[in-house]
């Protein structure tokens, strides 16, 4: 019965109608719908998860979790009494940011990193079809996400009293439009993009359009003084004719925007996909020799953990999967300088309850996200060249990998601290804070160093991940919560305690790090096994 | 059938091209030579229509490119020189992929699939994915690709590498037939005394200018050297290697602390 209804609905969107109908829009049917099979084959068969776009098991497991979010939170908002109106706002906010963050991601992926463009671009494809096919191809998130955030609270809002029996339908249409209309809006930027921005430039600022939602998020959370500016001057609210004038001509200006950069992106699309893919190749950079690697070969075991070091330096700065899974990651990474900047006049031992208690905690929610994602990059492919390294160097490789991270997200940052702060809390808070603070930043490394599941850059980005990794965020952010109620009330309120804690911390992070380098090496050393296995691939490209 | 017409071209402010002109006339094949990054696969994109020039004009077959890409595909087989492929796809599935995209109908493109598969041995491994295929199988496959709905230009990119010998001598043979059958070849590729058997014509391109346009025995001619190895050699000056070699040699022999 099921496959009957498929069949016919298969049948129908395939007929003469729709294909007349595509037609006209300068789409060729024939090659759309065997594009949508291609894409819809591999992305079920599991390949160019880190271009195409996400496979339905991870996109069901993903609307499952959102369910389960969004349940909670209508049962928040209902708790709090807000009358239906509200609640509506609420949602429909929630899944148009919501939408905003993950189809800007999944577009400039799809779009600006077009591997499977490169097979595809010598064919006789018009940009008009490529395009609608794989834009296509991505709305699929939308029919699994929108329903996964808006069906609980769409039914959940029928026990408001002012709500009518048609709510959820409501809420649901509204959910979709929104979602249509961010969807087509993320399109329409990259189409203005891929028109203007040179091809070869076009990697580096569609990362940038990654970050604007996050960035405006950012600055509307932090930026009090702003929000209390934003109102409408008191001229345009005295006249209503002008509100509707100007209304309308922002929705005109809006949908021929939407509409030309979609006519963009048509345009020529298959002809700028090999530059897009090669960007910024050209680039060239300055041989040097580090002072700081000679220092790690020296004390962390020799040229293969320089090799770790220089490795991880230049690949978490350079590889473009690694930079854009990192995108989301901005609000936390920018947490520390805004909890700097709200308690940095007041001292942790006080006794008032300041930013500064978070922060070394942030850096290892921070480092906690670094280690879930280390192990996935762009050139996955080339981790060949690890299967023909001596079996003695993994460990000193990892030791390199280690040393990079430690140096950047536990010694700089503590050494800038050392530099102000004596200044403002005096030399005996700041040196205590500083220490502790560092050997609580080394414990969380040397614990969420297992967390790096082979070999760094060496796999292809898997979505499933990300839900697994926000659930574990959500289990890590309680266990820290704790921790900082403890640190606050127990801890901070007499220096002598402080010093006895740190220098506990500073042994259990010496062990935890030693044990975590043996399970970082034998991750690496599985990974690799599993690659000379099962990935035939990779002998393909030692051939 | 194609004419290059003082093409320019440059990645970012790299230029790889600079005002390149030639003609490849019908039932003609026409070897590619140059040095690594020369421009010789810019070159042959720029022809497939995949980049467009900065620069000059294209034509092939009286339409000009990009304006006029999505024909011009139509009528052209192109093997890239890197096997870029959707792994997860059999070989059959791939070759039926690229059949249907160029609008072959589906009795004749089963046929020639079963034809071609034959001939390169791979019948076998027809249902097999892409990922469990040797680098020469996969190199079939490509050419197979390229052929499957009869162009009229075929351009290869280093068609023989990965093959074995069997298959070389096949390839090179069916390069002699397709041109005779009219078709013109635009052959790219780092082997010399194959360009030199099989091409009509050679053009040479260094540093993104075309240096050499001619037969192999005029550019012997009239640059009075024996073999086209020594006219390239000449020409793109990679005539003095035993110092380079003997450089790599002493620094592989020095140790430092």
């Amino acid at each position: 019965m099921k496959a009957a209804f498929w069949r016919l609905v298969r049948r129908l969107l395939r007929g003469p109608r729709v294909s007349r109908a595509l037609g006209s829009l300068g789409i060729d049917a024939r090659r759309y719908w065997l594009l949508i099979d291609l894409f819809g084959t591999i992305s079920e068969r599991r390949e160019m998860f880190s271009q195409l776009g996400t496979d339905g098991l991870s996109l069901q497991f993903a609307a499952w979790l959102y369910a389960i979010f969004s349940a909670l939170m209508s049962l928040l908002l209902i708790m709090v009494g807000k009358s239906v109106v509200v609640y509506f706002w609420a949602f429909l906010a929630f899944t148009a940011f919501l939408m905003l963050t993950i189809l800007f991601s999944e577009t400039s992926n799809s779009l600006v990193n077009p591997v499977e463009g490169l097979v595809l671009a010598h064919q006789p494809i018009n940009g008009a079809t490529y395009t609608a096919a794989k834009l296509t191809h991505l709305l699929r998130i939308l029919l699994y996400l929108v329903p996964g955030l808006n069906i609980v609270p769409a039914l959940a809002g029928l026990i408001f009293t002012d709500s009518r029996w048609f709510y959820p339908l409501v809420h649901m249409l509204a959910a979709f439009v929104v979602g249509l209309l961010v969807a087509l809006l993320c399109c329409a930027v990259f189409g203005w993009l891929v028109r203007f921005v040179p091809p070869n430039r076009l990697k580096a600022i569609g990362q940038v359009a990654e970050t604007l939602p996050w960035l405006g998020y950012l600055v509307l959370q932090f930026s009090r003084e702003l929000r209390q500016h934003i109102h409408a001057p008191a001229w345009l609210l005295a006249d209503t004719t002008l509100r509707r004038t100007l209304a309308v001509g922002f929705g005109v200006l809006s949908v021929a925007i939407v509409v030309l950069g979609l006519r963009c992106l048509s345009a020529d699309y298959l002809v700028r996909v090999a530059s897009i893919v090669h960007g910024g190749s050209g680039r060239k950079s300055k041989v040097r020799r580090s002072r700081l690697s000679d220092l790690v070969a020296r004390f962390f075991g020799g040229p293969a953990s320089r090799a770790g070091f220089e490795y991880t330096s230049r690949l978490m700065i350079r590889d473009w999967q690694f930079r854009r899974q990192m995108i989301p990651m901005i609000p936390v990474a920018l947490v520390p300088a805004a909890l700097l900047a709200t308690g940095w006049r007041i001292s942790p031992f006080s006794g008032k309850f300041t930013g500064m208690h978070v922060m070394p905690h942030i850096f290892g929610i921070l480092l906690f996200l670094i280690c879930t994602v280390l192990v996935y990059g762009s050139d996955h492919k080339a981790a060949w060249l690890f299967l023909l390294a001596p079996a003695g160097a993994y460990g000193r490789f990892a030791k390199g990998v280690y040393a990079r991270l430690w140096f950047v997200f536990a010694i700089v940052p503590h050494v800038a601290l050392i530099l102000v702060l004596p200044w403002l809390w005096g030399i005996r808070d700041a040196g205590l804070f500083v220490a502790y603070s560092l050997a609580a930043v080394s414990f969380y490394l040397g614990l969420e160093l297992r967390l790096v599941d082979g070999l760094p850059f060496s796999k292809q980005a898997e979505p499933t991940r990300s839900p697994v990794s926000q659930l574990l965020m959500f289990a890590g952010g309680i266990v820290i919560a704790i921790a900082v109620g403890v640190q606050f009330f127990l801890v901070f309120r007499s220096p002598v305690v402080v010093v006895a804690v740190t220098l506990a911390l500073a042994a259990s992070a010496y062990l935890v790090t030693r044990r975590g380098l043996e399970t970082f090496e034998v991750a690496i050393r599985f990974n690799l096994g599993l690659l000379s296995m099962e990935t035939k691939g990779i002998y393909t490209e030692v051939q | 059938m194609v004419e290059f017409e003082r093409v320019t071209f440059s990645y970012d402010v790299a230029e790889v091209l600079h005002e390149i002109s030639f003609v490849l006339n019908q039932g003609e094949i026409v070897g590619l030579l140059g040095p690594n990054g020369a421009g010789k696969s810019t070159t042959i994109k720029i022809i497939a229509g995949i980049l467009a020039p900065r620069a000059g004009a294209v034509r092939v077959a009286g339409m000009p490119l990009p304006e006029r890409a999505v024909d011009v595909k139509q009528r052209i087989g192109y093997v890239p020189e890197s096997a870029v492929l959707f792994e997860s796809l059999t070989g059959q599935e791939f070759l039926e992929l690229s059949g249907r995209l160029h609008g072959v109908g589906e009795d004749t493109l089963q046929m020639r699939i079963a034809s071609i598969l034959e001939t390169f041995n791979l019948a076998s491994d027809r249902v097999s994915r892409l990922d469990s295929y040797s680098k020469g199988m996969r190199q079939k496959i490509l050419i197979a690709a390229a052929l499957l709905h009869n162009p009229d230009l075929i351009l290869l990119d280093e068609p023989l590498s990965g093959l074995d010998v069997n298959a070389a001598i096949m390839i090179k043979d069916l390069i002699a037939a397709l041109a005779s059958d009219g078709k013109t070849i635009l052959y790219s590729s780092h082997v010399l005394d194959v360009v030199e058997k099989v091409c009509d014509r050679v053009l040479i391109i260094h540093e993104g200018k075309l240096i050499a346009d001619g037969t192999s025995d005029s550019l012997k001619a009239s640059t009075r050297q024996d073999t086209l190895e020594d006219v390239f050699r000449m020409l793109t000056h990679t005539d003095a290697v035993e110092p380079g070699v003997a450089r790599i040699v002493a620094a592989l022999r020095t140790q430092r602390p």
